[in-house]
């Protein structure tokens, strides 16, 4: 059986994504009966110490050329290690990068790509992935025809692997790059999570009539929020009465969101308002009513005062914080 | 200048679930009563097109879509918007071919069209979001790729483009010809096009080709949709239950730590 | 009675010759006043409105004789009709006088001449004094703020006053200086007379009526050459306009657009409106009732029709030339050349501002407080398609519903509710399984995808199945009516959605609609005729109340205070006011007006595409709405319109407090009265 290959990017470090790419691909790896190999771009002597403690190699490429990502310098070093390695498949995480050569890579390989990868699993010989597709209505099933299969995955979403006894062997790639002047990368700006947009935000915490008053969102909302790591949003009612600036409006007329998880306090639920948050994921909601519209489209719930409740969801988020 | 932003005509995407089916046989959605509409990414690479050659002004932008007869729609909104030309490649075979294939007959039509400076897609289609298109493009072209651009300048004899990353962006400076693919941002909204250029869309010529008359090597299989389902989502509310308000919230609060831990 | 009573005309007055010299310019003046007009009016676009000719002459009667319009506010009624009946009399008296003086028809005596050429004459010139003198005290003292203040006002009402007064200054001075022996019969003439023989010798009064005479000829013809160059030119364009005016409800007042043939779709210059257009700008008569009733107006906002209709009418004055641009000629001057096309109206006036466009809900008060019928809200609609299709430029919460309508046949981007989400567990056939089907229930976009509207249509569908009515559904074959494209200013669109409504309608044998929203109700019943369907609508509250009459539905009675809200849709576009009344009072202990209700209701906010735009919070037509329904102190608002609804909702509990006031669909009071443990909950897919 051939190997498992993954692909780091250093400048991340081993952070969760890494953990549940490393993960996925140990399980994938232990159910083939294959090795996996890691692959660690750009200078990160821990990161590649980390992984070692769970793949069987690591082939470390933190050449000049090569530390700092360019799309096609990175691009060359990955094929020429990949034939080297000459994998089943080959896994990635869902950072920008990895989305951007996985394709490309694949094709270089004469392989197969395929994204968003929410499980992935061997078929006999052939890699099968799962994806959402539809905008999320639908999942369907690939079998990559190609080989290797160069599959991205949603990488938070997988557990990651217990460190093992043994570390891995950690090797330092042999490249050969010429310079490749056609695209180069000559600016990068980190955006502040606080001036991040209502429309990026991973999660999201947003108040609606029942919240009462602008107090109300910045003494129990905003707290809750901070705690979470959530953007702030709010519903028209809530804007209209000047409780939250116009820029937290979500709903048909104000933003569409697209959160991994929406909290909903104090918001009814009325159509108008879920229009702009049908790309959720997953949504909850506290609201008096047992019967308002938006426990209909709730993975969870409670029926009662927010006042009452955020407070010790705060207590309770802060222990298990702990 | 040369453009050319390729176009995919897809499912309407917002079709509410409730109406959403799937022919679990043929692995394919059912057109049922929804509308086809352009794909929204597509439609902002057009925007960004149309920006471009407004500010530097010296710009041919040629619309193309590999699709069914229908897509014929999607390349007459194109020209609306003011694109100079259009070309559509009819696919009356398999409605879903995989990326690879789609690469191929694009980069085939691209040939027969000429000569490009900027090759522009959506970065995936709101039906099956692959998002590879554009990546095999470059490849099956030979040229250099940049991924999740939202805008983009002339610089000299380069351009600079802007892409989204997930913790903020990055400039690039790409010489030419390159593929682009382009995400959606506040400022290439698709243009909403007027009454007369829609009229006036429908008068334009359009090249069509078969795809056989481009000779591509469409055989190779790339992967198979083994199955196709919807999953059953709980419309079950889960409500958090306990005797106190307390062991309520100490579930509530547990079942929020669950999600956001995962992210 | 003395069969000789007569006056002599021209008493004291030598070289009369001079008159009808005089009468040359200034009958030139005033036709070349008048041809100005004329020839403006005809580089207008053409259109008909000269068909059934009775129904037009009696509108004439009633608003421009009886001016039943101008009496709506009583104190204006009564001044105006002094001075219109007023002038009316002089001028018949002049007549007289002319006919015998110059057609030697010996009228002007005995009984004639007492009774009327005395007596009446007097007395109505007497009403003219009376009514200038409450019309200034209107203008200058009580200046109310929908009033237009011109200097041009302040004279005509001083040229009026002094031509009067000069007038029975005459008379009284002739009366006296010539003992008149029927004085008595000319009472404020004879008054004259006696209070200046108090203070003038007879000799003084002859050369006074001399002098005065002319003076008073002069201004009297005068007048007559000025009045084309005033607003009292409405003499002539009123009933003018009045006669031409549309006789289609004011639902029915917008134009069709034929795309292949007009040059542009729209209007942004004088010269893309029709001759009728221009026409009802110069009927105007600057009352500013129209920027009255604006609801836009009244809560703060820039648009104003009057100004709107007045800044036209001064453009089309002051530079017709620009405005009207050169003429079309053969030479190939290139399309879109805006010397060419007439000056842009848009952003160059300032009540022409897209700000003021994109404010009006197109209740049509406007049209309906107008004494003079002129079409103000359809212009503002003309000027908005020219933004919509010809520029593109358009509110993008607007280009959001429009884009919606495109790809999805509703207007609510981003919806997930799907068409039938509201007919679950109500066992409803589509029309396909349903060739028998007596009536076709048009759901529309706000009760099938709107949650709260999804138990109007719940409750009107369960109150249907209660009487038995056969009916089926077009389910998701259902597309907007297009209402929205059509306010919005997008025709094409709309065309594009009617026609494709129409085939549907077709392949179906659709005949009999009854559908809950009003505009739908407007649309499919005036506005699809264009395009072919033929079509018998009903709103929901007519076809409920006729099923009450014929005992299909039997109502217990209600026991709440309920107010009814019109909805303009309903009310002043289609005269329907009593069916949704009858269901109301069926279903309360006491059903409440609204100090604006009928043909004076005040809108609730929704219609014309503002359901899709994000208003100022202070500035809210709906909140200003809201405050009056919580001021009748109703338990239960009661409404008929799908955007009243939610107009009403939103407005009423942003102000409610802690009272516990509800708004209700008319089926809804209705279905409680006729089923009380019905529910309009939908059951779980």
């Amino acid at each position: 059986m051939k190997d498992i290959a993954i692909i780091l990017f250093a400048s991340a470090g081993f952070d969760k994504a890494a953990q549940g790419l490393t993960g996925a691909a140990r399980r994938l790896a232990d159910q083939a009966g294959a090795k996996l190999r890691a692959i660690v771009v750009g200078a990160a002597e821990t990161v590649a110490a980390e992984v070692a403690r769970i793949a069987d190699t690591v082939v470390v490429a933190d050449q000049p050329e090569v530390a700092d990502y360019q799309p096609e310098l990175c691009l060359n070093a990955l094929t020429q290690i990949c034939r080297e390695i000459f994998p089943a498949a080959v896994l990635l995480s869902n950072d920008t990068y990895s989305q951007e050569i996985a394709p490309r890579l694949a094709h270089r390989l004469a392989g197969s790509a395929v994204g968003d990868g929410i499980e992935i699993r061997m078929q006999g010989d052939a890699v099968r992935v799962v994806r959402q597709v539809y905008g999320g209505k639908a999942q369907a099933v690939l079998e990559m025809k190609r080989s290797p299969a160069v599959v991205w995955l949603r990488a938070r979403a997988f557990q990651p692997a217990p460190a093992r006894a043994a570390a891995g062997e950690i090797t330092r790639a042999a490249l050969d790059l010429k310079p490749d002047p056609r695209t180069r990368i000559v600016e990068r700006k980190r955006e502040e999570t606080g001036e991040a947009r209502l429309e990026d935000a991973r999660v999201i915490v947003a108040g609606g009539r029942g919240v009462g008053s602008r107090e109300a969102f910045a003494a129990e909302l905003q707290p809750f929020a901070e705690i979470l790591g959530a953007q702030m949003a709010a519903s028209r009612a809530a804007c209209d009465a000047g409780w939250a600036p116009a820029t937290w409006q979500v709903g048909q007329t104000g933003k569409k969101v697209a959160p991994d998880l929406y909290v909903a306090i104090g918001i009814s639920g009325a159509s108008q308002h879920m229009a702009g948050i049908s790309e959720a994921k997953n949504v909850a909601a506290i609201n008096t009513d047992a019967e308002a519209p938006i426990f209909k489209h709730c993975r969870f719930g409670i029926v009662g005062d927010y006042r009452k409740i955020l407070p010790l969801v705060r207590q309770k988020l802060a222990a298990v914080a702990k | 200048m040369n453009i050319l932003v390729c176009l995919k005509q897809i499912l309407d995407p917002e079709v509410p679930a409730r109406d959403f089916h799937i022919d679990p046989a043929q692995r394919e959605a059912e057109r049922g009563a929804a509308n086809l509409v352009t794909n929204i990414f597509c439609e902002n690479a057009l925007e960004t097109a149309l920006q471009f050659r407004e500010r530097s002004g010296n710009a041919r932008i040629t619309a193309l879509s590999y699709g069914p007869a229908t897509a014929e729609e999607t390349l007459r909104k194109a020209l609306a918007m003011k694109a100079d030309g259009a070309a559509l490649v009819v696919n009356d075979g398999n409605p879903n071919p995989h990326p690879l294939t789609v690469a191929r007959v694009l980069a085939a039509a691209i040939l027969q069209l000429g000569q490009f400076d900027l090759i522009m897609l959506g970065r995936e289609a709101g039906d099956w979001g692959a998002g590879q298109t554009g990546a095999l493009l470059a490849e099956e072209l030979g040229v250099p790729c940049v991924a999740f651009a939202d805008s983009i300048e002339s610089a000299g004899d380069k351009l600079r483009i802007r892409r989204q990353t997930e913790w903020g962006w990055e400039i690039v400076e790409a010489q030419m010809p390159v593929v682009v693919t382009i995400t959606n941002d506040e400022h290439n909204v698709p243009r909403i096009p007027k009454v007369r250029d829609v009229m006036m869309s429908y008068r334009q010529p359009l090249t069509k080709w078969n795809v056989s008359e481009l000779g591509v090597n469409a055989g190779d299989a790339y992967y198979e949709v083994t199955e196709l389902f919807i999953p059953q989502k709980e419309t079950r509310c889960e409500f958090a239950a306990g005797d106190t308000e307390e062991e309520r919230a100490g579930a509530f609060a547990k079942r929020l730590a669950e999600l956001t831990s995962a992210l | 009675m003395n069969a000789e009573a007569t006056r002599e005309i021209y008493w004291n007055i030598g070289h009369v010759w001079v008159m009808y010299v005089l009468l040359v310019p200034t009958l030139v003046a005033a036709g070349y006043g008048v041809y100005r007009h004329i020839s403006r009016w005809r580089q207008g676009l053409p259109v008909a409105c000269f068909d059934r000719p009775a129904e037009r002459i009696g509108r004439v009667l009633k608003h421009a004789i009886l001016q039943a319009r101008t009496a709506r506010d009583a104190y204006a009624g009564w001044f105006h009709r002094f001075i219109f009946f007023g002038f009316i009399v002089l001028v018949i008296a002049t007549t007289v006088v002319a006919l015998d003086a110059d057609l030697g028809m010996h009228v002007m005596r005995g009984a004639f001449y007492l009774y009327f050429q005395s007596l009446v004459v007097d007395i109505f010139g007497a009403l003219v004094l009376v009514g200038v003198a409450m019309a200034a005290v209107r203008r200058f003292v009580g200046r109310p703020k929908p009033l237009v203040y011109t200097d041009e006002a302040a004279w005509i009402l001083a040229a009026i006053l002094v031509i009067v007064v000069t007038g029975f200054l005459l008379e009284g001075w002739r009366i006296a200086a010539t003992h008149d022996p029927w004085a008595a019969w000319s009472p404020v003439g004879n008054l004259a007379g006696r209070a200046s023989a108090m203070v003038m010798t007879g000799d003084a009064m002859r050369l006074a009526h001399r002098l005065m005479w002319w003076f008073h000829l002069v201004l009297c013809l005068g007048f007559i050459a000025w009045l084309p160059y005033t607003k009292m030119m409405h003499v002539i364009t009123a009933p003018l306009n009045i006669y031409t005016a549309s006789l289609s409800p004011i639902g029915a007042s917008l134009k069709n657009i034929d795309f292949e043939s007009s040059a542009a779709f729209g209007v942004n210059s004088l010269k893309a409106f029709t001759w009728k257009d221009l026409l009802d700008l110069d009927a105007c008569t600057e009352c500013g009732r129209c920027t009255a009733v604006c609801p836009a107006n009244a809560v703060g906002k820039e648009l104003s029709p009057c100004d709107l209709i007045l800044q036209l009418r001064q453009l089309m004055h002051e530079r017709p030339r620009e405005a009207f641009g050169a003429p079309a000629n053969g030479n190939g001057q290139p399309a879109g050349d805006e010397a060419r096309a007439g000056l842009p109206l848009i952003g160059t006036l300032p009540a022409v501002s897209p700000e003021s466009l994109w404010q009006c809900t197109t209740c049509g008060a406007c049209m309906s407080a107008c004494p003079v019928f002129i079409h103000q809200m359809p212009k503002i609609i003309d000027l908005r398609r020219h933004l919509v299709m010809e520029e593109a430029d358009f509110p993008t919460s607007m280009q959001d519903a429009v884009m919606s309508l495109e790809k999805r046949g509703h207007p609510f981007s981003g919806t997930q509710a799907s068409r039938l989400d509201w007919a679950d567990g109500l066992n409803i056939r589509h029309i396909k399984d349903a060739s028998d089907a007596a009536v076709l229930l048009w759901v529309g976009c706000g009760g099938a995808l709107l949650e709260r509207n999804q138990k109007i249509t719940r409750a009107t569908a369960q109150l249907l199945q209660a009487a038995g009515v056969n009916f089926a559904i077009l389910g998701r074959d259902e597309k907007c009516c297009g209402d929205p494209a059509r306010r919005i200013g997008n025709e094409f669109l709309f065309e594009t959605l009617a026609k494709d409504n129409i085939a549907k309608f077709k392949q179906h044998a659709v005949k009999k609609i009854v559908t809950a929203c009003p505009h739908c109700f407007n649309t499919l019943r005036h506005e699809y005729a264009h395009f072919g369907g033929s079509l018998d609508v009903y709103h929901h509250s007519e076809y409920l109340a006729r099923l009450v009459d014929e005992g299909r539905l039997k109502p217990a009675a209600g026991d709440r205070k309920v107010a009814y809200h019109d909805p303009c849709y309903l009310g002043r576009h289609n005269g329907i006011y009593g069916a949704p009344r009858q269901l109301v009072q069926i279903a309360s202990r006491e059903m409440i007006e609204f100090e604006r209700c009928k043909g004076s209701s005040f809108c609730c906010g929704g219609g014309g595409g503002m359901s899709f735009i994000e208003e100022p919070p202070d500035k809210r037509v709906n909140q200003e709405r809201a405050r009056e329904a919580l001021a009748t102190g109703a338990d239960v608002v009661a409404v008929a319109c799908p955007f009243c609804t939610t107009m009403m909702e939103d407005g009423i509990n942003a102000r409610k407090g802690d009272r516990d006031v509800r708004v209700m669909d008319v089926s809804e009071l209705l279905l409680q009265a006729v089923q009380p443990d019905a529910t309009t909950q939908a059951t779980a897919p």
